[in-house]
């Protein structure tokens, strides 16, 4: 019992990394049906710069905020420069982000070195409770504490806000919007900066959480993120953070019991997903 | 017709390198040279295969490296393990033709219905279990070590060697030419043009891509198999998301639908990788040329479309109507 508890408590926490990565990636995909295959390089650059603000500043707080800002930035340029100039041809689109994929993941080896980093979570996170037979481990958490901090945000972003609302109608028409005065480009804009933080803000957090980070990461928590995306539903909020955490758990769940397995469930869920519900979970 | 039409015409240069190509081991006797241009070879018909599917077709996958790795796994186990003769070279590569022919229909079959942005996702997910399958099955792949084989004696010589590749090329050239000007073939490009009018034609467009899907996958598994011949060595390598993107990258610079782009972007890719390679002792930066590779290849994307032979076309057009 106590090993499943603890199995649980990584899987939600792993899911709450993988859903920080997929939120953005849901939401740039429903509004304007651009797949980011880029998407994942920001996690790695989050962690990757994340850390460096950290090892400098000493200040875990200073390297998540440095991480969001780098992601912010790059979701910025990315956005502006590569991914508005191919809009509406999805062929180039996917083309040019997985080309970005591996620019950015061969820079990283280029300003961070190729080895991997070993990275430890600040002292007032690194300890652990033990609450009956049950060891709490502070940082996995203050991790699920971030990714349920962040749901709510956009939750209450996408339902109370007028950019929110703005969001929420592109996904249903995007025309409309625009004829209705409104320049969803730029609202596309600030959502593909604010997927991008919240990719690159994951991806901080990971570094501690797995103890070590490589240039990789991008890549496989990238492909991770597509198929919670998948199995939710594209441009679902709420279908992705059920599918991150059903990931999460199961990934926990096979990692103990049938490690071999523990990529191919994922992938297989996903098939059958594809195959019997294309929409996805929650998808429309 | 004017007296100069013999320049404007594709044939008489592809004629003139291909001569040159053959003569080429009589005249120079570097071994270097020889090994490269045979690489060449070798994935020009890899970087072919993928045309069909994103030139011809359409269609974008990140998983066709699949193909590619079984192709080199079979005839590498089947000389390995068997015995190293011809005969055994050419039974692996029936077996080759069988299992891509089995693995890309399934995958067609299952995945082509879904929207492009699915197919990319789902294949480049597969071709991961692939990878992640060789690297779990140590007893039979070495794992990334990998393991060396010997070689039919008939291409044991390097020059030998090199003439079965070049006419390896030269023969799946004609062959997938035959295959896109064929019926199918313009069907294929019609879905690529437009897939509603296409159906609404009356053709099944589903049907139709998954032929291209096993053709392509064919011709990448017999590109894997002449790999794994050429290189006497096999790794779990051959399943790495950068061979699909090697591919990618030498069919848009080469140009998409033109098929011959594909040789062409191949010859310039390790052309380029090699130089870098070696300037990769001047500079360390150079270590990274994925970077530059890859912002080639977003360049080639945004602002090149049509790559070299679409952009040589067009030329000629325009010159020889001029």
């Amino acid at each position: 019992m106590d090993v499943l508890l603890n199995l649980a408590i990584n899987g939600i926490a792993t899911g709450s990394l993988i859903f920080l990565l997929a939120a953005g990636l849901t939401l740039i995909f429903g509004l304007m049906h651009v797949l980011n295959f880029a998407h994942g390089a920001l996690f790695a650059w989050g962690a990757y710069f994340g850390v460096w603000m950290y090892a400098n500043t000493g200040s875990f707080l200073a390297g998540i905020l440095g991480a969001i800002v780098i992601g912010g930035l790059f979701g910025w340029l990315l956005e502006r420069f590569f991914v508005q100039p191919v809009y509406g041809n999805a062929m180039a689109q996917i083309q040019v982000t997985m080309g970005l994929l591996l620019v950015l993941n061969e820079l990283i080896k280029v300003f961070f070195g190729p080895n991997q980093l070993s990275v430890q979570a600040p002292e007032y996170l690194d300890e652990s409770w033990l609450v009956g037979s049950v060891v709490l481990i502070k940082y996995r958490l203050f991790v699920i504490a971030v990714g349920v901090l962040v749901f709510l945000g956009l939750q209450y972003m996408l339902k109370r806000t007028r950019l929110g609302l703005i969001v929420r109608a592109g996904v249903m028409n995007k025309e409309m919007v625009q004829a209705l005065g409104i320049n969803i480009k730029k609202v596309f804009l600030h959502v593909f900066m604010l997927g991008a933080g919240m990719a690159a803000l994951g991806g901080m957090l990971f570094a501690p959480y797995a103890g070590v980070i490589h240039a990789d990461i991008g890549m496989d928590y990238g492909i991770l993120a597509f198929i919670v995306v998948v199995i939710g539903g594209m441009g679902s909020i709420v279908g992705s953070a059920l599918a991150a955490l059903l990931v999460g758990v199961l990934g926990a769940l096979m990692a103990f019991y049938v490690p071999s397995l523990s990529l191919a469930v994922n992938m297989l869920l996903m098939f059958a997903v594809l195959l019997f519900r294309p929409a996805g979970l929650l998808g429309r | 017709m004017r007296t100069t039409n013999w320049l404007f015409s594709s044939r008489f240069w592809m004629g003139l390198i291909v001569l040159a190509l053959v003569c080429f081991p009589f005249v120079s006797g570097s071994r270097g040279a020889l090994i490269l241009l045979t690489q060449i070879f070798v994935y020009a018909v890899f970087a072919m295969s993928y045309d069909i599917l994103l030139g011809y077709t359409g269609i974008i996958s990140f998983g066709h490296v699949m193909f590619f790795g079984i192709g080199a796994y079979t005839t590498a186990l089947f000389l390995d393990r068997w015995e190293h003769t011809f005969l055994s070279f050419l039974v692996s590569l029936a077996v080759v033709l069988l299992l891509t022919g089995i693995v890309s229909y399934l995958i067609g079959a299952l995945t082509l219905r879904l929207k492009s942005h699915f197919y990319a996702m789902l294949t480049l997910a597969v071709s991961g279990l692939f990878l992640v399958l060789a690297e779990k099955w140590r007893d039979v792949t070495k794992g990334s070590d990998g393991f060396t084989f010997q070689i039919p004696d008939l291409l044991r010589d390097r020059t030998s060697l090199y003439f079965a590749a070049l006419a390896f090329m030269l023969v799946m050239y004609l062959l997938l030419k035959r295959f896109t000007e064929s019926p199918v073939g313009k069907v294929l490009q019609a879905i690529r043009e437009n897939e509603q009018r296409t159906e609404s034609l009356g053709y099944q467009v589903l049907h139709y891509k998954i032929i291209a899907s096993v053709v392509a996958g064919l011709a990448a598994g017999l590109s894997g198999s002449m790999y794994a011949i050429a290189l006497r060595f096999v790794n779990t390598a051959v399943f790495g998301i950068n061979v699909t993107l090697d591919a990618l990258l030498m069919t848009i610079i080469g140009g998409v639908g033109t098929l011959v782009g594909g040789v062409v972007g191949a010859a310039m890719i390790l052309l380029v990788h090699a130089g870098l390679t070696d300037l990769a002792k001047v500079h360390w930066i150079f270590e990274r040329w994925m970077v530059f590779f890859g912002a080639l290849y977003i360049l080639a994307v945004m602002f090149f479309p049509q790559g070299i032979v679409g952009t040589l076309r067009q030329w000629r057009t325009k010159l020889g109507k001029g």
